[in-house]
């Protein structure tokens, strides 16, 4: 299914709120793909004093977007609270460049097999075309 | 420091040579970031765990520094100010033409809660 728009409220697609919130929107789910965006606003998390994020702040980031993709395809399954997910690891984190305030992010998540409740998903995020940030990761996913 | 006196608070500090160290940590219950991570349900953001290495190594090193690559970092336990209000961060740099190689593990008597390889350049 491939949607251009906004697909649903990201509250109702992940766990996290304020002041922790990294991702705004899950703009497009394609097959093993789902693209989601942030507007890096001064009052962000991770900004420091000098108007730039943090690093850790865009591993969060790739984080949520893949809890976004992960709360998709639940809420599509019939659930009605998003799942909740954990960082498990983190590999191959690169960071070209830290994003600033005005920045939109915009991030592709690819996910892989899930074996035992742990999802491998790559993800990369580009600032206008420009490839700023990728890492893959485990994700954990806590079953109540 | 974005962190600190914030999401933890250094209580005291043993270094070991130059670039070694171990930071006992007060990780704070009352960091605002436990409103959203997750509402009724404090868990220490991983990131946040990354984020603390960092600033010991600028506490450690006196020098500003950013993670260049994150080789690789296991989370191998849930971290929560319950859990674990107290950590020992132990650090490892060595100095390389950008800034430094980072060993870093948070763990308490317990258990080990976090285990990072990676790079961090000076700023």
């Amino acid at each position: 299914m491939t949607t251009s728009r906004a697909i649903s409220k990201i509250e109702e697609l992940i766990p996290q709120r304020s002041p922790i919130m990294m991702v705004d929107e899950l703009l497009k789910v394609e097959g093993d793909e789902c693209t989601c965006q942030l507007t890096v606003r001064e009052d962000n998390y991770f900004v420091e004093g000098d108007g730039m994020m943090a690093e850790p702040g865009v591993i969060e980031h790739i984080a949520q977007s893949a809890s976004a993709f992960a709360g998709y395809k639940a809420v599509a399954e019939g659930a009605t609270e998003p799942p909740v997910g954990y960082i498990g690891e983190v590999k191959n984190f690169r960071i070209y460049r830290r994003p600033m305030v005005g920045d939109v992010l915009s991030t592709v998540i690819t996910m892989g097999a899930t074996v035992g409740g742990v999802t491998i998903i790559s993800g990369c995020t580009y600032c206008k075309d420009e490839c700023i940030a990728e890492t893959q990761m485990k994700i954990f996913v806590r079953e109540d | 420091m974005l962190l600190e006196n914030k999401f933890y608070k250094v209580l005291s500090v043993n270094q070991t040579d130059t670039l070694q160290a171990e930071y006992r940590l007060a990780i704070l219950s009352e960091c605002d970031v436990y409103n959203g991570h997750f509402p009724g349900d404090p868990v220490c953001p991983g990131v946040c765990n990354i984020e603390t290495i960092k600033e010991c190594a600028m506490l450690l090193t006196g020098e500003v520094l950013r993670y260049n690559t994150i080789k690789q970092c296991r989370l191998t336990a849930l971290a929560t100010p319950t859990v674990c209000p107290e950590v020992k961060v132990q650090l490892a740099l060595t100095a390389t033409d950008a800034g430094y190689n980072i060993q870093a593990t948070i763990a308490d008597d317990n258990q080990v809660y976090m285990i990072l390889k990676g790079l961090l350049d000076k700023q």
